[in-house]
């Protein structure tokens, strides 16, 4: 993937940037932040993470599973004891709940991964280790055509450094 | 007062980070030098390779007086009839006590937006997978023949044991590996962002392989961030009921039984209340020597350990509060059994221990309602001694005496503790702070990205930050004060 990157050390300067980036209809933006900003979220504009769906489904999956288990156990050894219910489900509400908790945790750090495409094998164009210290970077893929035009919005707010990736 | 520019009105850095509210770090100046301050604590030193030795030893003692119960017998750990459940349950139940303040901390204060828990949570995240993984060693050590300890998880078998999901037994075991789960999953993806971080700044390529491994290929981007933010807030969403389920559940093994004492509806928030004001002493424990070694007052600043003192307080109230119902609801029952039960607590065989528990839990701690002491590191640490040590006994007092004084006479009896079961409490101890001093050489203590977002952002043009700064100014304890 061909574009350019921009390093900046203000987040003011970033969101400026970002902004006239988008408004010249440049889209794919990345930003690379050191720790997260709700100024970058509105400048960028993304929808709201699909990760919720995940919790969802991973937590009705393990409420389901923690009462079947309990009940066909039940079934299974159907012992009765002081005459009550083989399959109570009041008892079994506790192993469905600790069930939907850790499903739906698990399924939830399993959509944040398919999300946010980790684990990354492969090192991404126009990283650089100084993202997660203290700038911002912001990679505006570009083709030859544009990639002027990018680098110099980049530059124009305050960019550190701007340099063409591919 | 600072110069103020207006920024346009609609510049988004205007307006507030909501995790950012009611803390501020006004000793750090920049990310960079938060990157550098807690990095610089992962050097191992001579202090820390002496520490590590002794909790080494400590584990090495408990070892070996486990090794001389599986010849022995159980026998060896002074059970006699009527009271089988003696110190290894009691430390079971102390163990994930301390575990549910790290997820209070780093799960429900999140929720709430609790400034004070973002320098310390890390180091309360640690603390619970290790307390934990101790607690989790107990039921083992208890068992006669522990290398049949997978008998213990209730799956369906053909070895003709019966799993009856209606046993708090078997509720126990979904609760605490589920907490375990829960926590380590939370707490490892809290310090994926940091390990990049530690990643980006090695040079030793052993070590950079390590840690670029660990961190996933984490590089910072946006849609990681806001997917990360997302999963977090989730994960404290599911986090918050189950910290307060897993100790209902453990209150459940004594209050499903008959057993004087035991069988009380008090018992979930009782536990939940005393697990928290137990964790919060541990925590104390742990960080303010941390804080001093590592030379992280700043981060970890009078103001921080003022809030969570409160919190300690409140919790210890709680409990105190609990005390006294217990001993209502016996007066009030009619019962004799109960009451002669809780008046054998206080006043006979078992009074002693009764009494430790009283003074430490609810009678030291009353010292918080001076601000000077919440303020006193030295005084925070020794309390958090005595509040440890009480909440042992806490258990000991819930166990042992309604074993040993049951319906009648000729179910009485005593419980004396031995040289193995002191050697295994010892070596619990010791395996839990192996693994926190292993830690906390390899890992961050405290979450960089975090403190980060707390801090004000890199600005070109300047902007009204002067509520801040107003603050900072009529507050002179923020930066005085320390130790």
């Amino acid at each position: 993937m061909q574009g350019v990157i921009g390093a900046f050390a203000e987040l003011d300067s970033t969101v400026h940037a970002i902004e006239d980036l988008r408004k010249q209809n440049f889209s794919d933006i990345t930003v690379y932040t050191p720790t997260p900003r709700h100024e970058l979220d509105d400048a960028l504009q993304h929808p709201t993470s699909v990760v919720r769906r995940f919790t969802l489904i991973g937590g009705l999956a393990g409420l389901t599973f923690g009462y079947w288990i309990a009940i066909w156990i039940s079934d299974y050894w159907a012992i009765v004891v002081g005459g009550k219910p083989v399959a109570s489900w009041v008892p079994y509400t506790i192993i469905g709940f600790e069930l939907t908790v850790l499903i739906g945790s698990l399924a939830t750090v399993f959509g944040m991964f398919a999300v946010s495409r980790i684990p990354r094998l492969t090192t991404t164009v126009g990283y650089d280790a100084r993202f997660s210290e203290g700038d911002f970077g912001v990679w505006v893929p570009a083709g030859p055509d544009r990639a002027g035009e990018a680098a110099e919005v980049l530059r124009r707010h305050g960019a550190v450094e701007v340099r063409n990736e591919r | 007062m600072a110069t103020v520019v207006q920024p346009r009105p609609d510049d988004p850095a205007r307006r507030p980070n909501i995790a950012s509210a009611g803390n501020r770090l006004p000793g750090i100046r920049n990310y960079k030098q938060v990157d550098r301050d807690i990095m610089a604590t992962l050097r191992p030193t001579l202090a820390w390779f002496a520490a590590l030795g002794i909790a080494i030893l400590c584990l090495i003692v408990g070892i070996a007086a486990w090794m001389y119960q599986i010849y022995e017998g159980l026998g060896a750990a002074g059970y006699q009839p009527p009271v089988m459940w003696g110190v290894y349950i009691v430390t079971f139940v102390f163990w994930v006590g301390i575990g549910h303040a790290g997820t209070l901390i780093s799960a429900i204060l999140y929720l709430f937006r609790a400034g004070f828990r973002t320098t310390i949570y890390r180091v309360s995240e640690a603390m619970t997978v290790f307390a934990v993984m101790t607690a989790g060693l107990f039921p083992i050590l208890h068992l006669g023949r522990p290398w049949k300890f997978f008998w213990l998880i209730p799956y369906p078998h053909w070895r003709l044991i019966w799993p009856n999901p209606k046993s708090p037994l078997v509720w126990d075991v979904f609760a605490i590996l589920t907490y375990l789960t829960v926590s380590a999953t939370f707490f490892y993806v809290g310090l994926i962002p940091d390990i990049a971080v530690l990643r980006d700044h090695e040079t030793n390529p052993i070590r950079k392989r390590i840690y670029a491994t660990l961190s996933l290929g984490w590089r910072n981007s946006d849609r990681e961030w806001r997917h990360f933010a997302r999963a977090y807030l989730f994960l404290a969403a599911f986090a918050t009921p189950l910290v307060l389920s897993v100790h209902s559940v453990v209150s459940f093994d004594f209050a499903m039984a008959l057993t004087p004492g035991w069988h009380a509806t008090v018992f979930p928030p009782y536990f939940v209340a005393g697990a928290i004001f137990s964790g919060i002493g541990m925590v104390f424990t742990i960080i303010i020597p941390l804080r001093k070694f590592f030379k992280l007052q700043h981060f970890v600043t009078i103001n921080d350990l003022d809030a969570a003192a409160k919190l300690c307080l409140f919790t210890s109230m709680v409990v105190g509060l609990a005390y006294l119902s217990e001993f209502q609801v016996a007066w009030m029952s009619g019962n004799q059994f109960e009451q002669e039960y809780f008046w054998n607590r206080v006043f006979g065989q078992w009074a002693w221990s009764a009494w430790i528990m009283l003074i430490c839990n609810c009678v030291l701690p009353l010292s918080l309602f001076s601000q000077k002491l919440r303020r006193n590191t030295t005084w925070l640490f020794m309390l958090s001694l005595t509040i440890n040590l009480g909440m042992w006994f806490e258990r000991f007092v819930i166990v042992v005496p309604s074993l040993s004084h049951e319906f009648e006479p000729w179910q009485w009896g005593g419980y004396h503790p031995t040289f193995v079961d002191y050697s295994i409490l010892l070596g619990s101890f010791g395996w839990f702070f192996m693994w926190f001093l292993l830690f906390i050489k390899q890992m961050p203590s405290m979450a960089l990205a975090e403190i980060k977002e707390i801090l004000p952002p890199p600005m070109r043009r300047p902007v009204d930050r002067s509520h801040d700064l107003d603050a900072l100014t009529l507050d002179p304890n923020l930066t005085a004060g320390d130790d």
